[in-house]
């Protein structure tokens, strides 16, 4: 069983963080769609705490030797999923970089050209 | 007259941008050119700028691949017919030109590439023993996958008619382009050719492929073209 304390402790870090969640989405630093997923990991680790009992009948059931087995294998799939959304992510924006630098690139060049003809012009 | 355009790749090439430039002048070929100087880090963009070469400046450093496909994309919207992918390191000989875009001017086929294994007496560089095998991992995986023989699939020499010119512009693949590109054509029923040509043996910078990433490489481009050849097909 966790001590009084150590869970006071950890609910109050807890609370902390779903503040540091909403103040990110508040200065547009987070969007909603992640809002989600960090808030109800948040909330599900509160629960854990406040009813540990919950946690235990979960991993009885799923057959798991201790209940601590379960939180850590739940917590390394979450991890995994995330690092491939994000790897999937990056290279979603590693194609549109691409686009956009090509792009900008020739328009570029086609500006230059542009803005030589119109002084040749201006010069005769 | 079919308009033609040399797309010149070209990263930290600073010896060989006026060898090669000075090349196709005096190839007293009538044909357009575009450097694309992919964020060079030495002096190239003053070179281009200093003797009024026509270049696209890349903002950001691209690799091989996109830089190649902004040239495509360039072509695409000066109304090219035909791109002659040509590399800016004076490994290519200019003198190939027409032998390389006159299938495609015949309309004998969409893309094609020259190649420095065809016969053995054209080519000074046949390239070692590795790269050869290289190439022949590559070029066998290519035969499983589309049914066609590519005899060098890592030649950056290629001419490719309008129609390709409009694909690429569009997706070009830019992770190992020159393999990948012709097994997304080979998949979509675009004809390939194959031409001999002779090649230099690198003036200079140094080769984007090293000794000891090659293994890393043949793994990936092989996942490559097997992954490529299942899901750029496009359904009709």
């Amino acid at each position: 069983m966790i001590q009084t304390s150590l869970k006071i402790a950890l609910i109050v870090v807890l609370l902390i963080y779903l503040l540091c969640i909403l103040r990110a989405v508040k200065r547009k630093n987070m969007r909603i769609n992640y809002l989600i997923f960090w808030s109800v990991m948040g909330i599900i680790l509160i629960i854990a705490l406040l009813a540990p009992n919950f946690i235990e009948n979960a991993s009885n059931f799923l057959g798991f030797g201790l209940p601590i087995n379960m939180i850590f294998s739940i917590a390394i799939f979450i991890i995994l999923y995330l690092i491939f959304d994000l790897t999937k992510l990056i290279t979603k924006e590693q194609n549109k970089n691409v686009l956009l630098i090509q792009e900008i690139s020739l328009l570029k060049k086609r500006v230059e050209e542009l803005e030589n003809k119109n002084t040749k012009k201006s010069e005769d | 007259m079919m308009k033609i355009l040399l797309i010149i790749p070209s990263y930290n090439e600073e010896e060989n941008i006026l060898k090669v430039y000075n090349q196709i002048k005096k190839s007293n070929h009538k044909i357009d050119y575009v450097f694309v100087n992919d964020g060079s880090t030495d002096n190239s963009l003053k070179i281009f700028k200093k003797n009024n070469l026509n270049y696209v400046n890349l903002i950001h450093n691209l690799g091989i691949g996109g830089a190649v496909q902004t040239g495509y994309k360039y072509a695409y919207e000066n109304g090219y017919d035909i791109a002659v992918q040509f590399d800016g390191d004076g490994q290519h000989d200019i003198n190939y030109l027409e032998k390389i875009c006159d299938p495609v001017i015949q309309g004998q086929a969409d893309m094609v590439i020259g190649t420095r294994y065809l016969k053995k007496e054209e080519s000074k560089f046949q390239s070692t023993f590795m790269r050869r095998l290289g190439s022949d991992i590559i070029s066998f995986f290519i035969r499983i996958c589309c049914r066609k023989k590519i005899t060098d699939p890592t030649s950056g020499f290629r001419a490719v008619n309008r129609k390709v010119i409009k694909e690429f512009a569009e997706d070009y693949p830019t992770e190992y382009p020159e393999p990948e590109s012709a097994v997304s054509l080979l998949v979509n029923k675009y004809k390939i050719d194959e031409v001999p040509v002779s090649m230099n043996e690198r003036e200079g910078g140094v080769s984007s492929i090293r000794l000891w990433k090659s293994v890393d490489y043949m793994i990936k481009v092989v996942l490559a073209i097997i992954i490529d050849s299942i899901s750029l097909r496009r359904r009709k």
